[in-house]
């Protein structure tokens, strides 16, 4: 027989007061973001009287066709695209390697590695020695300007050692003793262990690359090796700025949701991506939970 | 045996290195007119009014400030027909307009630039000019006969001084114009004026009554509600005290600076405690107590301003050219019969001028990388800058193109773009356009130039109010003061706390928040903050600079 335990008042309170501040949480979280997009697919004077809330007004695309119709978006977003993979994959195979280095405590001279890097925390070369050094390398105007200087972030790389250090030490004896190698122990036992911190860190890093542009604002020359981030950032400055040419109506439309429109098309595919990575931010919370 | 000490070793090597650095500063020195290694490529005789056309193909890097409204094209012919006339071609640094400054001072500091470094406004320069990274082109006019040629024959001597650094050299080629150009004014619907009979008011006395009679129609509104006051250069009520302020004889606004030429007296004087400062703002402040001026003018948006005017609720703003066509033709496009103009700037205590005092026929301009000095093309990279931003010709170029292609010419040398070309609007049908299909009229290329080449491309309502205006009378430009180094620090430490004092008490004494009776508290204040050690500096300099150059 199931007893049933009823609430007590105290809880039911709670409950309500839960629900409540949660959903204006929700609302306060969701709503710039609905009203972002209402904008991008509003006309010019409903934007300027403000009649824009959640759902457009005067609806069109015009702004979206500007923005597509160039082929140089495409280029860039491509080019985004493609640095963001790359680096992210030069980032994780980069920063797994070194953190599993320190995180095993019988590594010689593992303070000073450790140093190395958190040094880099707190100081840097500054904005011109980099680009002296970046250009003297060869590596302007190609993507390794982009994918290479950035590829460990220590942050980062301390999670992922800590992550690496908490590992139980016995499940790699055993698989040593069963016949692994070192890169096979990291390949087969520790990597697939670590899934919720991998999905963490490949999150963290595609979305950095992503919406970074400064970078890619200094090495590259060629406005057709410039991330979308770039191109949209522009278009907004002359669509906004008060020297802005022309005068078409277009123009107008393209100047009152330029940055609606913006905010919409990067945001969407990085948008797509989370809920596949979300369901190992669970797992990961509850193994955590469970081991004690 | 002999054998070298660790510290022998160190002592040698330290000296040599001494030796190395004394060896750099000694370059500096013969940075003479020897020009002989540099002519590769130059004409030999290149005057004034000639085409300028290098002996051998020549490839110049330039900095390029990519416009997101006409983006870089390889196939312009603008490039195509810069080459057929001059053998130049332009290797290009692309940097998107967003972020211009910030890549010019990366690799102006990293010594990476481009040798033309176009579109740097003053004083953008002087960072450049301390660091030692642009050259300082005031040495090698004689290399530029159309710029030297347009200096004198437009009287610019007193402008280009303005640009003058301490060493007493300018390091910057601004855009040159023929005559002060009036784009800022007011706007006022004028279908409001007509349903109540009001005529469109020429001073600023005029404009006071056509608001009060609007306000008495109205009574609800405020019937002049002003916009401009987040536009850089950030200054509350931007354009309105600017274009009050010429008719009161004093800088104000986003052209405010703490000296004013006096004209009257002929000398200079404190703008924010000047008596025509004080009757501008007494103006206002009567214009807000009688509710006629909105009290939110000085701080709000622009879009909250323009709101107001687009939904009736104000009646005046200011205008420049392309926000009568851009912003509140179709802001005001739901109301029916609505209709909006530019009017002349009203006429105040100082008659009909066409400026304020210090107003400038420069515009932003070209820097030129200091390496490009030892270049062997150097000679001919001077003439082709020449040419191309300075001559006529290249000014034609720059903004219309190639005759028969982009434009047309009739006999009385009016110029007609061709009817498939569109450009500002001026032939709505064209598939083609000046800017993004030719790469003509762009910003990196073209600026400056005789006021007739820039009114060709005006509407004929623009053509209008131009000829208003030009019938108005020049101020001649204020002497210069050019300051002494150390002068140019002390006033630096001056400026800013007084500028920042002013314009916050002169919002407030309009809006009535500090009665006009505190007006000698006021200017005590300013003396308090060292205005009187400030004025003394601009006089000094100003007498030394008759004193050397007449």
């Amino acid at each position: 027989m199931v007893t049933k335990v009823r609430d007590t008042r105290g809880v039911r309170v709670f409950r309500v007061l839960n629900a409540v501040i949660l959903t204006a949480v929700v609302v306060v979280t969701v709503y710039p973001f609905l009203n972002v997009l209402a904008r991008s697919f509003s006309d010019e004077p409903s934007i300027r009287a403000g009649e824009v809330n959640l759902l457009p007004r005067g609806f069109n695309l015009r702004t979206y066709r500007y923005v597509t119709s160039d082929s140089m978006f495409w280029t860039n977003y491509r080019n985004t695209v493609v640095y963001t993979v790359v680096a992210t994959l030069i980032a994780m195979a980069m920063t797994i390697c070194y953190a599993y280095v320190l995180s095993k405590k019988h590594l010689r001279g593992r303070t000073a590695l450790v140093s190395i890097a958190v040094v880099t925390m707190f100081f840097t070369g500054g904005l011109i020695p980099n680009y002296v050094l970046i250009t003297s390398l060869g590596l302007k105007n190609s993507i390794w300007a982009i994918v290479l200087p950035n590829a460990i972030n220590v942050f980062n790389l301390l999670v992922m050692k800590a992550f690496f250090e908490a590992l139980p030490l016995e499940l790699e004896e055993a698989a040593a003793v069963d016949g692994l190698n070192t890169y096979g122990i990291l390949l087969r036992i520790v990597l697939p262990l670590s899934k919720a911190m991998i999905a963490t860190m490949v999150l963290f890093y595609s979305v950095a690359f992503w919406n970074s542009w400064f970078t890619a604002f200094l090495y590259m020359d060629r406005s057709e090796l410039l991330p979308v981030t770039v191109y949209l950032r522009n278009l907004i400055a002359g669509a906004t700025g008060a020297t802005a040419a022309g005068g078409s109506t277009t123009d107008i439309q393209i100047s009152a949701n330029i940055q609606a429109v913006t905010i919409v098309l990067t945001v969407i595919p990085i948008l797509l991506v989370y809920p596949f990575i979300q369901r190992y931010f669970v797992r990961g919370v509850m193994l955590g939970a469970v081991k004690g | 045996m002999f054998e070298l000490t660790r510290r022998q070793v160190l002592g040698v090597a330290g000296g040599g290195f001494l030796l190395a650095l004394a060896g750099c500063s000694g370059d500096d020195s013969d940075s003479d007119q020897k020009l002989s290694d540099n002519r590769v490529g130059a004409m030999s005789d290149y005057k004034a009014g000639d085409q300028f056309k290098a002996t051998e193909p020549l490839t110049f890097t330039v900095l390029y400030n990519n416009h997101p409204n006409y983006p870089i094209q390889k196939d312009w012919l603008f490039w195509s027909e810069l080459e057929k006339r001059t053998g130049v071609k332009f290797q290009t640094t692309e940097v998107p307009l967003s972020d211009y400054n910030s890549k010019r001072s990366l690799i102006l500091g990293s010594g990476d630039a481009p040798f033309i470094i176009p579109k740097t406004y003053r004083p953008d320069e002087e960072p450049f000019v301390a660091s030692g990274t642009v050259l300082p082109v005031s040495d090698y006019l004689d290399l530029m006969p159309n710029f030297q040629d347009k200096i004198n024959k437009w009287n610019l001597q007193s402008d280009m001084d303005s640009l003058r650094q301490a060493d007493g050299k300018f390091y910057l080629l601004p855009g040159l114009h023929e005559d002060v150009w009036t784009d800022y004014t007011l706007a006022v619907r004028t279908d409001v004026l007509q349903k109540h009979n009001l005529q469109v008011p020429t001073t600023w006395e005029e404009l006071r009554d056509t608001l009060k009679a609007l306000k008495a129609a109205y009574p609800n509104s405020y019937p002049f509600s002003e916009r401009f006051n987040q536009s850089p250069p950030t200054a509350p009520g931007g354009n309105l005290l600017n274009i009050l302020g010429q008719a009161y004889g004093v800088n104000g606004g986003w052209n405010y600076q703490n000296a004013t030429w006096d004209y009257n007296a002929s000398k200079w004087v404190f703008t924010g405690a000047a008596d025509g400062y004080k009757q501008m703002i007494e103006y206002l402040n009567t214009l807000v107590k009688e509710g006629l001026l909105d009290p939110e003018s000085f701080t709000q948006s622009d879009d909250q301003a323009r709101q107001k005017f687009a939904s009736g609720k104000s009646f005046v703003i200011s205008a420049n050219a392309q926000s009568i066509v851009n912003d509140y033709r179709p802001d005001l496009a739901k109301v029916q019969g609505a209709t909006v103009a530019k009017i002349p700037i009203p006429i105040g205590p100082m008659g009909p001028v066409r400026s304020g005092p210090g107003a400038s026929r420069l515009e932003n301009g070209v820097m030129i990388s200091k390496k490009a000095r030892d270049s062997k093309n150097f000679v001919a990279m001077m003439q082709f800058v020449d040419w191309l931003w300075y001559s006529d010709a290249g000014e034609e170029f720059a903004r219309w193109g190639v005759e028969g292609v982009t434009y047309t010419k009739d006999g009385s040398g009016k110029r007609t773009l061709t009817p498939d070309v569109n450009m500002l609007d001026l032939n709505p049908q064209g598939t083609k356009h000046l800017q993004k299909d030719f790469g003509f009229y762009n910003g990196v290329f073209a600026y400056g130039g005789k006021t007739e080449l820039l009114e060709s491309f005006f509407s004929d309502e623009e053509r209008e109010f131009q000829k208003a205006m030009n019938s108005r009378k020049t101020l001649p430009v204020p002497p210069p003061h050019p300051f002494t180094e150390e002068e140019r620090e002390q006033a630096t430490l001056l400026e800013s706390p007084l500028k920042d004092f002013v314009t916050q008490q002169t919002v407030k004494f309009i809006l009535g928040q500090r009665p006009l009776d505190q007006w000698d508290a006021y200017v005590s204040e300013l003396k308090a903050k060292n205005m009187d050690q400030y004025m003394e500096l601009i006089t000094k300099a100003y007498d030394r600079f008759k004193k050397d150059h007449g």
